[in-house]
């Protein structure tokens, strides 16, 4: 089932399906490696930016754009 | 370019160092151009360029320095420049950095380069650093299976320069060629095809290579479709967008994810050959990391750190607040010793007795005399006692970046400031601001969204710095003689200006821009280090610099410019400062000071003492000296006989009008807009005379 990144609780693995944005940000999100079927960590998700590792690498997300991010949980 | 021009600019070859935010890239440039850099602006932007020459067995090699870029999409100005400069200035070389704490994502640019041109070096940075991470790369694989120069470097521990620069001549003199990297798109192959066959005709796309520019299309690129439309090859535009449409029907996905998708494919599978990850045990750099990351408590880490820094160097700077802090506990004596010894106490010693020097040895021609030690001496006593204030900030600041730390304190403060219509990333000019306003307009640059640049342009001089915290305090400390009040009013003083600040900006997003939401933060979280002194002690100097150039030069110049105004008159040299121009000045500007009941005789000292606080903050303290004929800022400010609503409400207005002549000028430069500029001056004078009146009469009441 499709989720927004900004509804997994910290810990979760999941995989990058879509990214609902515009062209530039959704862009930049993929330069930086979050294309899909990449699987991603959430390292951090409370109230504030969402803390993912993408590819080795730590990123922030703010919670407007991490809601466009669109993924699949994975089997732990 | 000729090889004729290119002997008389004094140098054989050009190398462009291309690479992520984050990869260490300044710091290779640095090392490889021994810190002798030219540095300039990309033309018709504010984006920085820089460049140095290094001689190495006999070839004059030049370095330039490119903008840190995550691709090569043309989304963002850095990414247009970079792509541009490869492509229309042909380089010799390109250095394409690898992070090897991060070669998974850090290996794609690179990869993206090589599909535009064969002409690239990789160059791995922080190789010292794999060990600690349990990382380990095999670059002769990597080489091979690239074709093209794989080196691993660490600048500050200088492993792998010799290579590079081995390297980049052995290439040069052996004019070797490498092959174009060709990354097969599968599906999307037949539609690069055709799009590669309409492109041939265009006149304007010449000079990239052909398949390059199908793929970049495909993909949906702003800059070219624009050159496309702009030099009237519309048939050609149209065609493409057909094509990509058809992707669009065909496959079900827009084409640049999918030729992302498989450019990342294709660095992951050769990542998966060449590197290992063994698992290590996270140390203190890991924990230190988590802290900041947790909501609350990363809030309140990032605000304890910041305030302790900030307490330390203001008090060996002017003694505040640890002076009032001994006052309140009844050790008077060792609150006036700080004072004493602090080092704008220090300086401010030097420059008197410097003045008496002068002085005593131009005894014979008094107004030359004056000219040096009353204009130039305080010029440069002005510039260096602000110095060591700037200097120790920008240490903290560059502290706070090299060790990766900064971008966290920016996720932390992220939610607070959304509040306002900004981003966590504000944070940092915000602080910069706390040193001086001059480099903060120019932090703006950092940022992202393009409409909270401009709001930190705009409101981020409101951020109470140095100059204005020096005139204010000495206020407080004159008018309010509790220690208590003293330090309430001191913390009222940034109070105001960083809320001012916050509801400005938020004013200019929402109504001037009429942007509802707030910027949106994507940051790449570094991993924490400790701090490599040579590599902050750069970051600390480049920003000092800034303001050395800008606010000192403009500092030094005006103090010139006061002394002429306050000694000469309709008649010429005058002795008297109430003959001057300056006193005509303040008698002009004194009725905006009746409603504040100041008695006419202080109304235009106090006028005129503003009206040179627009041109540099710290005058307002030396114009009350002079004028009041007295070398001690106390007496002055005595003499003035405020009452305590009147001291408050001037103490209010200085903080909050135009910091100084040199951030009127840098808001200029960054905004490129005059109509902003002199709306920003009037706003802020405005501002702060409202807020002024309003309080005077509040607190005339209680």
């Amino acid at each position: 089932m499709l989720k927004p990144l900004t509804e997994l609780p910290k810990g979760s693995k999941v995989k990058v399906v879509d990214i609902v944005a515009g062209k530039g940000l959704r862009d930049r999100l993929l330069q930086m490696g979050l294309t899909p079927g990449t699987i991603v960590e959430v390292v951090e998700n409370s109230s504030g930016p969402i803390i993912l590792s993408v590819r080795g690498v730590t990123i922030a997300l703010g919670r407007g754009m991490a809601s466009k991010v669109l993924v699949e949980e994975l089997q732990t | 370019m000729s090889s004729n021009d290119r002997m008389t600019e004094g140098y054989d070859v050009t190398v462009a160092i291309v690479g992520n935010p984050n990869v260490g890239k300044s710091t290779l440039f640095n090392v490889l151009t021994g810190e002798l850099a030219h540095v300039s602006n990309w033309p018709g932007t504010t984006v920085a360029r820089k460049e140095g020459v290094r001689e190495w067995m006999g070839v004059r090699i030049r370095f330039v320095d490119l903008p840190g870029i995550y691709g090569l999409s043309a989304s963002t100005l850095e990414e247009v420049i970079t792509r541009e400069y490869v492509v229309n200035e042909r380089p010799d070389l390109i250095v394409a950095l690898v992070d090897a704490t991060i070669p998974e994502r850090s290996l794609y640019l690179p990869i993206q380069l090589l599909e535009l041109t064969p002409n690239v070096v990789i160059v791995f940075t922080k190789v010292d650093e794999m060990s600690r991470l349990g990382i380990h790369i095999h670059f002769d694989k990597l080489e091979a299976m690239l074709g093209v120069p794989v080196i691993p470097t660490s600048a500050i521990k200088g492993v792998g320069i010799r290579d590079l620069l081995n390297t980049i001549v052995e290439l040069t003199r052996s004019k070797r060629k490498f092959k174009e990297l060709v990354i097969n798109y599968g599906g999307l192959e037949p539609f690069i095809n055709e799009i590669s066959k309409i492109v041939v005709s265009s006149k304007v796309l010449k000079p990239y290579p052909t398949r390059w520019v199908a793929i970049r299309l495909l993909e949906g690129d702003k800059r070219l479709e624009e050159l496309l439309m702009s030099s009237n090859e519309l048939d050609i535009l149209n065609s493409v967008l057909e094509v990509r449409e058809s992707v669009r029907r065909s496959i079900g996905r827009d084409p640049s994810e999918l030729a992302m998708g498989v450019r990342y494919e294709f660095v992951s599978s050769i990542a998966k050959e060449v590197v290992v990850r063994v698992e290590r045990k996270g140390g203190s750099e890991e924990l230190i990391a988590e802290v900041f990351q947790k909501p609350v408590l990363g809030v309140l880490a990032s605000s304890l750190l910041l305030l302790t820094s900030f307490m330390l160097i203001f008090t060996v700077n002017t003694g505040f607040p640890l002076n009032m802090i001994f006052r309140f506990l009844g050790l008077e004596g060792l609150a006036e010793f700080l004072e004493t010894y602090s080092l704008s106490g220090v300086l401010g010693h030097a420059f008197n007795v410097a003045s008496d020097y002068v002085r005593g040895l131009l005894h014979y021609n008094p107004v030359l005399a004056s000219l040096i030690s009353d204009g130039v001496l305080v010029g440069v006593g002005a510039v260096l006692s602000f110095l060591p204030l700037i200097l120790m900030v920008f240490f903290l600041l560059a502290l706070l970046e090299d060790s990766g730390l900064a971008p966290r304190m920016a996720v932390s403060f992220h939610n607070l400031l959304s509040r306002f219509g900004f981003s966590g990333s504000s944070i940092y000019p915000m602080l910069i601001g706390v040193g001086c306003n001059v480099p903060a307009v120019m932090g703006s640059r950092i940022l992202l969204d393009d409409v909270e640049r401009r709001q930190v342009i705009f409101s981020v001089p409101f951020i109470p710095c140095q100059a204005r915290f020096i005139v204010t305090s000495a206020l407080v400390v004159s008018y309010f003689k509790s220690p208590t009040l003293q330090a309430v009013a001191l913390l009222s003083i940034y109070l105001v200006g960083v809320l001012t600040f916050l509801l400005s900006g938020l004013l200019v997003r929402r109504v001037v821009y009429k942007v509802r939401e707030s910027p949106e933060l994507i940051l790449e979280l570094p991993l924490i280090h400790t701090p490599k002194l040579k590599v902050v002690w750069w970051i600390t100097w480049d920003y000092t610099k800034h303001f050395l150039r800008k606010a000192g030069l403009i500092i030094l110049t005006l103090s010139v410019v006061i002394w002429f105004i306050t000694n000469l008159g309709p008649n010429g040299y005058v002795g008297d400062i109430t003959e001057s121009f300056g006193a005509m000045i303040g008698r002009f500007l004194a009725p905006i000071l009746t409603p504040f009941d100041i008695p006419s005789g202080t109304d235009w000292v106090l006028a005129l003492a503003l009206f040179q606080g627009f041109v540099a903050k710290e005058s307002v303290l030396d114009t009350l000296a002079i004028l009041y004929g007295t070398a001690d800022i106390g007496d002055a400010i005595n003499s003035l006989g405020l009452t305590i609503p009147q001291a408050y409400a001037l103490i209010l207005f200085i903080t909050l009008y135009v910091p100084c002549l040199a951030t009127v000028a840098v808001v200029y430069q960054e905004s490129r807009s005059l109509k902003m500029t002199v709306l920003q001056v009037i706003y802020m004078v405005g501002l702060a005379y409202i807020t002024a009146l309003t309080t005077y009469y509040i607190l005339k009441i209680i």
